[in-house]
């Protein structure tokens, strides 16, 4: 039972509702209670806001190596430090900026888009937050006492072993692993719960809102695919440097080949991780713009999945020149090149979703259309890597470099950064200057394409990745100067973008509740949105219950907002449940990860400091379960 | 003011112990995530014995099976003991959780013990070869798991012994239930590999 055909009509009081609603869901005040926060947005805020802050010291580190490039022969910086550099850059990309930011986008959304008032699990969120926070400082603070990893993103042994890294660098980067693998897991079970349990009444399977279809499937590719990193980088690789295991050691019947299959059934999932929420975002932005439902909703939704499953049979492409059997590579490259399939569906919705529309040239639009087109280029360049003779000629060449970039960079940043423009309204309340955003897309578009296209030819003039300088002779001068003034373009074109977010976010337009006339429920909330969301939960009466005549609206009355009070609703039909009561802040889940840390920050020197972690842990935890008073039954 | 449509669901009952619940699901999740870990270390293993001439190798002695047998027989028997604590929690029955759950601990630390018995009666470490390291690495991470979740559970049984529960207590002891019989069901593979697996697979070539 859903709803009676024909829900009476009533006069709501939401000043009132407001006024008791704002009282329960207000944060504690004081420095603890910075600390104590646990309502989604704020803590979606922070992700994003971090993530960006790692971001641009991705980008400085960026910067140093195309600098350090930009010549042959040149000594900017020392060979160690290229290293570093090039490893915290890596790392820094897909750990601390990549994953966590679509966790942010998600954990911001999420909840707005399926119509409660928080996630799931909101302690469980803040204590996510802050072990990404404590493990993203902990690589940093490594990297300025010069003991940052520098065995490349994915610390291949041997190089990376105890014999050939000796030192702490590499285990500095096994343990950063844990601290964003373990953030990353309690969004996604968080993420999880809240789409299939929380959904507002009426918000049935077929009319969940796409971006929250694609958090719901990257959150199960990162409960399935993020174990793998944590086994090869703290399992095998620390263990085998600590204690003296011997899991990457042929000599004693390991395999350094075996920590690249299990370091890949996650990194290849990885990649999909990044890029499913991005998809989720362009099919949003595109149905809002284009004021029409997506074209082909369940073919988008199947795609999604089909994406999601082939992309747990990818990851030996990324070993073909291992010396693997030949028959195994080739089902390999049978899987690769199917994903172009589930890819190309997407890419004819939305064609046909533009086609079909009346689209509008927001700045949000013109990134989607940069993605579009990056991200195909960046796709061919897939397929032609996923032929086995084409990738032992370019494997480990600039080819390869350009080629993630235009997959990552088209199809992650683009589409988030659409997704920025799209949402910054809701998420501050004032709109971003379109002029200006419309610049530092053509800034960001031009130097994009002049940094990473000529790393094709680079890559197949034959000059190495991962390499701190070059002779002269070998031809490579022009392409590299290109793409160094390409990279500081880019910069340009960032700095553009932050002076716009600063400028707009103080003296923006104000944004209204709806300033795109979107169709999902998070633009019925206010922008900013209160914290606890909405004044009456909403129902969701169609996929695009705003587009409905306003007559048919419908709010859930009934709940005791006294305290903080949501509901739950069935998996399928999102057909009422129960009534459940979410818990307020607490300064536990902080306590909790530092606690946690302490230990697990140790034991890159001892392997006893994880049982420090361990006890430290439970009283973390104790403090967090336990009980304050005793709980009403009703 | 605003008028609206509206759907009364004051009628709807607060909390819930069952499936439907959102912690059952995320604690669901998380199982994935560790049963994820397990499965990988299972294909380690194999992918280890495939790279080993001699499983075990020279000098390791083939395991116990007996006191691996009698611990996996434990830790099935303490899936009662959980199995009577979430159903004491579902109609809110303080003694049948109490029972169930020190029943469960019991059981489950009696297990603990003939593991800790039988680890010392191997003749190996971690560092003997890639076969201690993989056998290793399973028991400790799966033990690790075991201790944390009997550490939980010790927690429950003080909460429901000084009376502090309520509605989300019980959800607890009901998800708690779905973590135990998780890590019973994934050691059974577990068991089989490390207590029988080189009787199975093993010799040289």
């Amino acid at each position: 039972m859903i709803a009676p055909a024909e829900p009476p009509l009533r006069e709501l009081d939401d000043q009132r509702q407001h006024e008791v609603l704002d009282r329960v869901w207000a944060h504690k005040p004081g420095l603890s209670g910075w600390f104590s926060v646990t309502t989604h947005q704020a803590i979606g805020m922070r992700y994003i806001v971090t993530a960006f802050l790692f971001l641009l010291a991705g980008g400085v580190e960026a910067l140093l190596m195309r600098l350090q490039l930009a010549r042959a022969d040149n000594h900017f910086l020392s060979p160690d430090k290229y290293n570093q550099i090039f490893t915290t850059h890596g790392t820094t990309m897909m750990f601390l900026f990549a994953v966590p930011v679509m966790e942010g986008m998600g954990v911001y959304l999420v909840p707005l888009m399926v119509g409660t008032r928080n996630v799931a699990f909101p302690r469980l969120n803040a204590f996510g937050y802050w072990m990404y926070v404590i493990g993203g400082l902990f690589l940093y603070a490594a990297l300025f006492v010069n003991s940052g990893p520098d065995a490349g993103w994915f610390a291949y042994p041997p190089l990376s072993g105890p014999q050939y890294s000796p030192g702490k660098r590499v285990d500095v980067w096994a343990q950063m692993i844990t601290f964003t693998e373990i953030s990353a897991m309690c969004v996604a079970a968080e993420l999880a719960a809240t789409i299939l349990k929380m959904r507002a009444p009426g918000m049935t399977l077929n009319r969940i809102p796409m971006f929250c279809w694609g958090m719901l499937i990257q959150s199960f590719m990162v409960l399935f695919a993020m174990p793998a990193v944590m086994v090869a980088s703290t399992v095998m690789l620390l263990t085998d440097r600590t204690i003296g295991t011997h899991f990457v050691n042929p000599a004693a019947g390991g395999d350094p080949l075996l920590y690249q299959h299990v370091f890949w059934f996650f990194g290849h999932p990885e990649v999909y991780i990044i890029f499913i929420p991005a998809l989720g975002m362009v099919s949003s932005i595109l149905e809002t713009n284009c004021r029409r439902g997506i074209f082909g909703y369940i073919a988008m939704v199947m795609s999604l999945v089909a994406t999601a499953f082939i992309g747990f049979g990818l990851w030996v492409h990324h070993m073909f020149a291992t010396g693997l059997p030949q028959i195994g590579e080739a089902y390999f490259t049978a899987s690769s090149m199917m994903i172009a399939i589930a890819s190309g569906v997407q890419i004819f919705c939305w064609i046909a979703t533009i086609w079909s529309g009346r689209i509008r040239f927001t700045a949000s639009v013109h990134f989607v259309l940069g993605f579009v087109f990056i991200f195909v280029m960046g796709g061919m360049t897939g397929v032609m890597l996923a032929a086995i003779p084409i990738d032992l000629q370019v494997h480990d060449t600039y080819f390869v470099v350009a080629h993630f970039h235009y997959v990552l960079i088209g199809g992650a940043l683009f589409p988030l950064f659409g997704g920025f423009h799209h949402w910054f309204p809701k998420m501050t309340g004032r709109m971003l200057d379109e002029t200006l955003a419309k610049i530092s897309f053509w800034i960001l578009f031009v130097g994009f394409n002049l940094t990473f296209f000529p790393m094709h030819i680079l890559g197949l003039k034959g000059m190495p990745r991962r390499v701190y300088t070059y002779p002269g002779e070998m031809g490579w001068d022009p392409g590299n100067r290109l793409a160094t003034v390409g990279a500081f373009l880019i910069a340009i074109g960032g700095m553009v973008f932050i002076a716009n977010v600063l400028r707009s976010r103080r003296l923006g337009a104000v944004a209204g509740r709806n300033p795109w006339y979107a169709g999902t429920l998070e633009w019925v909330a206010s922008s900013p949105p209160a914290n606890y969301n909405f004044e009456f939960l909403p129902v969701a009466t169609g996929r695009y219950p705003l587009w409905a005549a306003h007559e048919d609206r419908t709010v859930v009355t009934g709940l005791n907002n006294t305290r903080r009070e949501v509901l739950v609703t069935t998996l399928m039909d999102a057909a009422p449940c129960f009534r459940y009561i979410l818990p307020g802040s607490s300064i536990w889940p902080f306590v909790t990860s530092l606690l946690l840390s302490i230990g697990l920050i140790g034991s890159i020197f001892q392997f006893w400091w994880y049982y420090v972690s361990m006890g430290l842990g439970i009283i973390g935890f104790v403090g967090w379960f336990w009980p304050r008073t005793k709980e009403p039954s009703r | 003011m605003t008028r609206l449509r509206t759907l009364d669901l004051s009628a709807l009952p607060a909390g819930n112990v069952s499936y439907q619940h959102p912690l059952w699901w995320g604690q669901l999740f998380l199982a994935f995530t560790e049963g994820s870990v397990f499965c990988i270390l299972i294909a380690m293993y194999f992918y280890i014995r495939l790279s080993m001439d001699v499983w075990p190798p020279p000098g390791v002695q083939l395991p116990q099976t007996l006191l691996p047998t009698v611990c996996t027989v434990l830790l099935i028997l303490s899936c009662a003991g959980s199995y009577i604590a979430s159903e004491g929690a579902k109609k809110d029955d303080r003694t049948r959780v109490l029972l169930g759950l020190l029943l469960n601990v019991v059981l489950a630390t009696a297990a603990m013990v003939l593991r800790l018995v039988a680890l010392r009666q191997w003749n190996f470490s971690w560092r003997t070869t890639a076969y201690g390291s993989i056998n290793w690495a399973i028991l400790f991470l799966h033990t690790v798991d075991v201790i944390a979740d009997l550490l939980f559970t010790v927690v429950l049984i003080l909460i429901f012994a000084v009376g502090r529960h309520g509605p989300k207590q019980r959800i607890g002891v009901h998800v708690d239930s779905v973590v135990w019989y998780f890590l019973v069901l994934i050691w059974i593979p577990l068991y089989v590999i490390t207590a029988w697996g080189p009787w199975i697979t093993g010799g040289s070539g």
